[in-house]
């Protein structure tokens, strides 16, 4: 390379160092200060919240479910979509897990059947989007209305339990000392959601196809089906963490998954995934699950009014998505 | 209140201080202007007078600047130096409304009109006559109907633009730069490209207008076309990367002058590399045939074929169905009929993967919107197809080849990134459209349909592409290369078919090395 090149190199390098913004900064460290700041709040007002009981019983086993659920939500948003349909699909692969065990009998065969459930919601999503060209948002909204249709269907609209502790095991034992099965369930998958993310095809399209369809078309991908893919994963994560929930209180009613559509949709865009498409990935969707679930868990510490408490969330979340949104690539905002 | 009240104070004070002004003094003026886009100069010190009723000629070669000097003039973009000059005040434009209040306005090449608005709602957009917050059709329709007659237009303003023809809208254009410049009693209407896409007798209609709106506003012509800026202007300027090179009074000029300074010094055979032009003996097998391609009424039925290491060249004008026949070479575009054949084998029902799985690979008009993933790293856009095969059937991502083949593209490219993890959104134009060809190069691709492939790239990365198709044929590759620029598809191909109402027009062109057809031969059959 030629020293002409180097010098225009070093110059371009520069002028992008000084146009670095505020806004990189903010979403690249914004959720770790985050945590930090509302860690050390808590840490100074509490005396538990610091405990290896809070932190492992409390914080990271009450964050599981939330983690797998805004896992699944990461996949569709990199590609610019979005599955509003989440919460229903934990709902009903809740009940069907119940249904599954106590009316059918069939034990450990019961947790692949309601994770195929959930994958199967994914999959109309997914074809409904591409094949009809139905906007995600409007599909989704409409399977979470329908899921949740099928959900009290089943219940009849009451609390349904079954009783087997050792499937309940599986959520709530300790296979591992020191580590809850339900903390070490929602690790692996997240180390699963990024490797897929980074290291496959399937992860490449789902940036790409965030940032760009028609060029990924043009490079001569099958579009559609790398489109499905994210609606048929969201599924599968959503319907394991319905099954986890499900196991943990060895119950399910219509709304064990009620409210869990905001704060996962919030965790993936304040850990960086933009509503934009093409940038973040699942790994930083961690950062922003944490920060709510501290939060959550800060503020049951300090016994504020649970009603309150709803009212202090959104403003955080909302609050949390305005500064982390790059407003420069966006133009329209609908 | 109405709008129209509140104007008349202002323009009399306008026309006042107009009256007052040295007619010797150049209507529009600007000096030293400079612009550049991160390491491309755009326009360097470019000087320029508009005097009072003439037509000013400007011509340059994609890429010279001229679209630049016009964003600039009519306040869209800022220049990094240099000042701009009304009847002898200096003047700042910050965006498009501050260079019409000072009567200097842009007719677009891309029509700028509101099909689905009448010629009148199109007329005062954005400047509505209300009254009591409610919109005055009536008396909006009536002025504008006046507006128009007394420019001597033929429009009916009541009328939908969707049922205009392609000269009322033009005509409608104008009229709309004169309606946003009625603060000044002579605008500068400046003409981008106002003949592409029009027929020999719209050309006529558009001429004669100018004509006879001379004495009303300055005109200020830009195109390439040179006979036509010949025709019609008093006075040509010619920019060449971003400099300006040549001004000279129009009866002094001829076509071939006006080339020579719009090219420089090379002469187009050095520019597009004709002597490393494979001869017909030395191209290959046919690798990439044609037979009775047929899209709905459009396009064909067509045929053709292509040898290994050939480039054939494509031209026609705007709407002849030259981009669309691209698209469907590279099954972006469903065939109703026919069949491609790549080195022997048909495709059956080509889409863009089956083309690419077959070895043709497809390089967009327009770079930006289908070409690359801006915001993504040089990397990601540089495997983005070669990734469709990698580690055959499990699909994970195999990394190393994938740096490797980075690598590669940007060496043999000299593709200038401060490396393989920078954003392409932050490279030139020149380096993004390596990009785009690197990714075909990375995964070996034989037949490269290419639409326009320099298209807004600067000179130097031009020639850094004609070097590299030329070293793409020497390596076997075979290239369909559609153009509008016809000096280029003449200077690079080896053979060149026109294309006209979507069917080639007659046997195409022999374009070797020592035989290339003029540019009047084409343009015949073009029409």
């Amino acid at each position: 390379m030629s020293a002409d090149n180097q010098q225009a190199i070093r110059q371009w390098l520069d002028r992008q160092r000084e146009q670095r913004t505020m806004q990189d900064w903010i979403t690249d460290v914004g959720p770790f200060a985050m945590l930090f700041i509302l860690s050390g709040l808590f840490a100074a007002t509490t005396t538990q919240f610091l405990t290896y009981g809070n932190l492992v019983d409390n914080v990271a086993k009450n964050s599981a479910v939330l983690l797998l659920v805004a896992l699944a939500g990461t996949f569709p948003i990199l590609q610019q979509s979005i599955d509003l349909s989440v919460e229903s699909t934990v709902t009903l692969t809740g009940v069907l897990t119940v249904v599954l065990i106590s009316q059918f009998q069939l034990g450990l065969l019961a947790i692949p059947l309601a994770v195929g459930a959930g994958m199967l919601a994914g999959l109309v999503n997914g074809l409904v989007f591409t094949k009809l060209k139905v906007p995600s948002f409007l599909v989704t909204l409409g399977t979470l209305s329908i899921l949740m249709g099928f959900a009290l269907i089943i219940t009849g609209g009451s609390t349904i339990t079954f009783r087997d502790q050792a499937l309940r095991g599986i959520a709530t034992g300790t296979w591992i000392p020191g580590i809850p099965n339900l903390v070490m369930w929602g690790l692996l998958i997240y180390g699963g959601t990024v490797f897929l993310a980074w290291r496959t095809k399937f992860g490449r399209y789902c940036f790409a196809l965030g940032e760009n369809e028609r060029v990924v078309e043009l490079s001569g991908a099958k579009v559609d089906r790398y489109k499905i893919y994210p609606f048929v994963l969201s599924g599968l994560l959503c319907g394991t963490a319905g099954v986890l929930l499900t196991l943990r209180i060895s119950s399910a009613s219509p709304n064990i998954a009620g409210g869990l559509m905001l704060p996962s949709i919030a965790a993936v865009v304040m850990g960086g995934t933009a509503l934009t498409g093409g940038v973040g990935g699942p790994h930083r969707t961690i950062l922003g699950v944490l920060v709510i679930a501290v939060l959550q868990n800060g503020m049951n510490l300090l016994s504020i009014n649970p009603f309150v408490q709803e009212i202090i969330l959104g403003v955080v979340v909302v609050s949390a998505v305005a500064l982390s949104i790059d407003r420069e690539k966006i133009d329209v905002v609908k | 209140m109405s709008n129209t009240e509140t104007v008349p104070s202002e323009t009399e004070e306008q026309m006042n201080d107009a009256l007052t002004v040295d007619t010797t003094t150049p209507s529009f003026r600007v000096e030293g202007i400079s612009k550049s886009f991160r390491h491309v100069q755009a326009l360097s010190n470019v000087s320029l007078e508009i005097n009072r009723g003439e037509v000013v000629g400007l011509v340059g070669e994609n890429g010279a600047g001229k679209s630049t000097l016009l964003n600039i003039v009519t306040g869209v973009l800022q220049p990094d130096g240099g000042t701009l000059y009304v009847d002898g005040d200096p003047v700042e434009f910050t965006n498009p409304r501050d260079a019409a209040d000072y009567g200097v306005s842009l007719v677009h090449q891309e029509q700028d009109v509101i099909t689905n608005f009448r010629g009148y709602e199109n007329l005062y957009l954005g400047r509505e006559i209300e009254r009591g917050g409610v919109l005055d059709r009536n008396q909006m329709r009536e002025e504008a109907q006046a507006f128009v007659e007394d420019l001597g237009l033929k429009l009916d303003v009541d009328e939908f633009v969707s049922n205009y023809s392609f000269n009322e809208r033009q005509m409608l254009e104008i009229a709309k730069a004169f309606h946003v410049s009625q603060k000044s009693d002579n605008p500068v209407i400046l003409l981008d490209e106002p003949t592409a896409g029009l027929e020999e007798a719209g050309r006529e209609i558009l001429f004669d207008l100018v004509n006879d709106l001379r004495d009303r506003a300055t005109f200020v012509f830009v195109s390439h076309e040179l006979d036509e800026v010949l025709d019609i202007s008093d006075r040509i300027y010619v920019l060449k990367d971003g400099e300006l090179v040549d001004e000279t009074t129009a009866s002094a000029a001829t076509q071939d002058s006006l080339q020579q300074s719009m090219v420089g010094r090379e002469t187009a055979d050095e520019y597009y590399r004709v002597s490393e032009q494979r001869t017909e003996e030395a191209l290959g097998t046919e690798m990439f045939r044609v037979d009775d391609l047929t899209v709905g009424e459009e396009i064909g039925p067509l045929s053709f074929s292509v040898r290994k290491g050939e480039i054939f060249g494509i031209v026609g004008v705007e709407g002849s169905g030259k981009e669309r026949l691209g698209r469907a070479l590279a099954g972006d575009l469903g065939m109703t009929d026919g069949t491609i054949s790549v080195d022997g084998t048909p495709v059956t029902e080509p889409s863009v993967s089956k083309m690419v799985d077959s070895g043709v690979g497809y390089i967009p008009k327009d770079r930006k919107s289908e070409g690359l993933l801006l915001y993504q790293p040089v990397r990601i856009n540089v495997s983005l197809a070669m990734i469709r095969n990698m580690n055959g059937k499990f699909p994970l991502l195999n990394l190393d080849a994938e740096d490797k083949a980075t690598e590669r593209v940007i060496e043999e490219l000299n593709v200038k990134t401060p490396g393989p993890e920078a954003l392409v959104h932050g490279l030139s134009g020149g380096n993004q459209q390596k990009v785009v060809i690197g990714r075909w190069l990375a995964q070996e691709t034989p037949i490269l349909v290419m639409d326009n492939v320099t298209r807004g790239i600067d000179v130097g990365a031009k020639e850094e592409v004609y070097r590299l198709c030329r070293e793409l044929t020497d390596s076997g590759v075979s290239i369909v290369f559609i153009g509008d620029e016809l000096p280029e598809v003449i200077g690079m191909s080896n053979r060149i078919a026109v294309m006209n109402s979507g069917q080639f027009v007659d046997e195409p062109f022999d374009a070797s090395a020592g035989n290339k057809p003029t540019e009047e031969k084409l343009i015949q059959e073009m029409i």
